[in-house]
């Protein structure tokens, strides 16, 4: 069965495609990398797949149910933590764990009994009082994570969640996302612009250009002889960027005051 | 590129040119005709009945430049000053947007934070609708004593109101960093609730004391208020034709004005780099047992109240209703006739329902712009959109019944217990009014959102396009609900009133109930522009 599968899913902006056409087949268990340059249409592609932006044309099924029908259902099996997070700042981080299982369903004990379980596994159990705005951008994302994996999901959507945060952090998190998915009750679909992370995380990977998926299939199909970087980096058609020095800091100009 | 350093000047430049363009986007993004239109209609507004205030004050100005000396001139002059004082200070800390004053966004650029703090300062006086409205009414105290009695006098004059304008410009905003500073507080909501009794126990005491003695102790602390105190001083000598009197005046007027935003400009510095700026005090680590709650909405309602109480406006609020409440009570109630029918004495009471709803207009005009990134939560989790603003209105609901319960303490403290049909009438128009006036908000929530904030003072104005939506939706609700006090004076039956009202507010919560879903449905639609609205969002 597959997780994730799209059919022309498309997303004007003013006229002009953000996605176009997009055709995505995920299958279900996998953890699967979604790369793309800046602007090619990987956080229009999550916000549609999550329901918060509506696709103009085309169609989603998310673990076999149509998302344009049964949105409310589908949320329900979904887990995301979105570009830009979403999370309430004016809450405690124990606050807003426990209102986000409360929102999917869960009875107000089980939600405290898993925010507590998830501030500990998080590390965020010393701040769990304080308001989310007093959070580092680490310390947010983590929560944010946590609120996406309290109800139990069987599919995560991940937009960018290394952005920002320190390496001792992101190992934390990798270790944790890892674990979930050897254990197989839950798809993972990531976004990110580091190709090492996908490429140590991914069992499978999708890459858009401009709006349109250029290649998909399992890490080893996409990767082929050489490494992710080549295979990303011919399927969007650019050659390794050789740097170019700006004039005006080639060491050879004094700065005058 | 020539590596030359920029220098300040054209920083500063560049400030006014942000602004400029700032204003310039929001005006050419999606809505923004809309809230420009609504800007023009505001602006439209405010002119002509600035210019009508304003010929009001040239014919007293006038008058007393005729008369020259004397309690004729004295009184007219000092209710000139510090009823603009008054108006201009209260419209300014509960309306005016004061971004202009925000130093945060300015903190990383090469920038004289001074002078950055004074071009806020000034923009509030010279680019605000309301300031417009006062200077109009300042303008024609010029030209009512320029017509009675032209001369040099006039320059003195002149200068006493424009230092009247920059210090009570100057007032406000130390007023806003101090209120800003005391909400931060831990304990600010039972400061301002220790606050509101002790304004209530000396509006008690004072109305018990002999007029006269009343008169001396307001002559007193009237320098508390030094800009109208001195500049009315001033006047009163320029007046008299007594020019070289009136430059005490005048010269401590500069100073006191040039002090208060020295102070005030101190504190926004101190706060701005302490980082606290913005910030709430953090809740008490503990959270006291509240009920089970089974259903979604009771999650969605206990975020919509701690949201509540963590925002200034309904601390703010819970303070101001009481001590608006006492004054109702204490002066305008008795003063109506005893002549007139029950109903028309109640009246003032009757204001309080209408009020508590008034005070927090700007929350629930704009219910999700407080969530801010915590708006696609809501969107992410598998809620029905009719949920979430029922949850929104049901909190707010809460709010104005708990204002209307803090505003009836003084009353019955100073009016009395009112009548049982008075009693029930209050009930069924507060109940009354939270489906008509917040089901007709969640159209402008959902239509016209934008950011909110937790600062009581940075940018907390509401759309101009909101506040124009909310005028009219008060006025249709407050229309509506003055159907039965019509019927209750024709019928000389008090009864009728509470009756009356009761039938509408079911007849309210029966068009709320059918129309929520198609509410819910509209916001489903409109999503995407409300999250680009209020998180920012890069569609």
């Amino acid at each position: 069965m597959l997780a994730i599968e799209t059919c022309g899913l498309t997303r004007l902006f003013d006229g002009k495609p953000a996605v176009d056409g997009l055709d995505l087949r995920v299958p279900e268990g996998a953890f699967y990398g979604f790369l793309g340059p800046n602007g090619a249409g990987k956080s229009t592609t999550m916000r549609m797949l999550t329901g918060l932006l509506a696709p103009s044309a085309g169609g989603a099924l998310i673990l076999g149910r149509d998302l344009s029908r049964d949105g409310i259902a589908v949320k329900r099996l979904v887990g995301s933590v979105p570009d830009g997070l979403a999370l309430f700042e004016r809450l405690t981080g124990a606050e807003q764990l426990r209102l986000s299982g409360q929102l999917y369903g869960l009875d107000r004990a089980t939600a405290r009994l898993r925010a507590e379980e998830l501030l500990e596994a998080l590390e965020l159990a010393d701040d769990a009082g304080k308001l989310v705005q007093d959070y580092s951008h680490g310390m947010k994302k983590k929560l944010a994570l946590g609120c996406a994996l309290i109800h139990g999901p069987r599919l995560l959507f991940l937009d960018e969640p290394f952005e920002g945060i320190d390496a001792l952090a992101v190992s934390g998190i990798r270790a944790m996302l890892q674990d979930l998915v050897s254990r197989g009750q839950m798809t993972i679909f990531l976004t990110s612009h580091v190709l090492e992370v996908v490429e140590r995380l991914a069992t499978h990977v999708g890459i858009i250009h401009r709006g349109r998926l250029v290649r998909q299939g399992t890490l080893a199909e996409i990767r082929a002889s050489g490494t992710l970087e080549e295979s990303f980096l011919a399927s969007v058609g650019e050659e390794r960027a050789s740097p170019q020095p700006l004039s005006w800091l080639d060491g050879s100009k004094a700065v005058t005051g | 590129m020539s590596g030359s350093r920029p220098r300040p000047a054209s920083g500063l430049a560049a400030v006014v040119e942000l602004r400029f363009l700032l204003a310039w986007r929001r005006l050419r993004a999606p809505g923004g005709t809309a809230e420009g239109v609504a800007r023009v209609v505001m602006y439209a507004m405010a002119v002509p009945l600035g210019l009508a205030f304003a010929a009001l004050v040239a014919a007293g100005s006038y008058r007393a430049a005729r008369i020259g000396v004397g309690i004729q001139v004295a009184i007219p002059v000092s209710a000139i000053f510090f009823g603009l004082w008054q108006t201009w200070t209260a419209v300014s800390l509960v309306l005016s947007e004061r971004e202009g004053l925000d130093l945060r966004r300015f903190l990383g650029y090469p920038l004289p934070l001074g002078r950055v703090w004074l071009f806020g300062l000034a923009s509030s006086i010279a680019a605000d609708p309301f300031a417009l409205f006062w200077l109009l009414l300042l303008g024609g105290g010029l030209v009512g004593a320029a017509a009675a009695r032209p001369g040099l006098w006039l320059l003195p004059l002149a200068l006493d109101m424009a230092l009247f304008a920059v210090a009570t410009a100057a007032l406000v905003a130390l007023l806003q960093e101090v209120l800003a500073r005391l909400l931060r507080l831990r304990l600010a909501r039972e400061l301002a609730i220790l606050a509101g009794v002790a304004g209530w126990l000396l509006l008690l005491g004072a109305s018990r004391l002999p007029l006269r003695q009343v008169g001396a102790i307001l002559g007193k602390a009237q320098w508390a208020f030094f800009p109208p105190a001195l500049a009315s001083l001033a006047a009163r000598h320029l007046y008299a034709g007594r020019v070289g009197a009136a430059l005490p005046s005048l010269a401590l007027l500069l100073a006191a004005g040039a002090a208060t935003a020295w102070v005030a400009w101190r504190l926004a510095l101190r706060g701005v780099l302490s980082g606290e700026e913005g910030r709430a005090a953090s809740p008490r680590a503990a959270a006291s047992a509240r009920p089970p709650w089974t259903d979604r909405l009771g999650p969605l309602l206990g975020k919509e109240v701690r949201y509540l109480v963590r925002h200034p406006v309904p601390r703010v609020s819970l303070l101001f209703m009481p001590l608006l409440a006492a004054a109702l009570a204490w002066k305008v109630a008795p003063a109506l006739p005893e002549e007139a029918a029950p109903v028309l004495r109640a009246l003032p009471l009757f204001g309080l329902p209408a009020l508590s709803y008034l005070v927090v207009q700007d929350l629930w005009l704009n219910s999700f712009g407080l969530d801010r990134g915590g708006a696609r939560a809501l969107f992410l989790a598998p809620l029905p959109a009719d949920r979430l603003l029922l949850a929104k209105n049901a909190a707010m609901a809460a709010l104005a019944a708990a204002l209307l319960l803090a505003s009836a303490v003084p009353w019955l403290l100073i009016a009395g217990r009112p009548p049982a049909w008075a009693f029930l009438a209050v009930l069924a128009l507060q109940g009354a009014l939270a489906p008509v006036l917040l089901g007709l908000g969640n159209l402008v929530a959902v239509l016209n959102p934008r950011p909110g904030t937790f600062s009581y003072q940075r940018g907390k104005g509401a759309a101009a396009l909101s506040s124009l939506a909310g005028m009219g939706i008060f006025s249709a609700g407050t229309g509506l609900m003055a159907a039965p006090v019509i019927l209750a004076v024709r019928l000389d039956d008090p009864w009728a009133l509470a009756g009356g009202w009761a039938a509408i507010g079911l007849g309210a919560v029966a068009v709320y109930r059918r129309t929520l879903p198609l509410a819910g449905a509209l916001l489903h639609r409109r999503r995407e522009h409300l999250l680009a609205a209020v998180c920012g969002d890069d569609l």
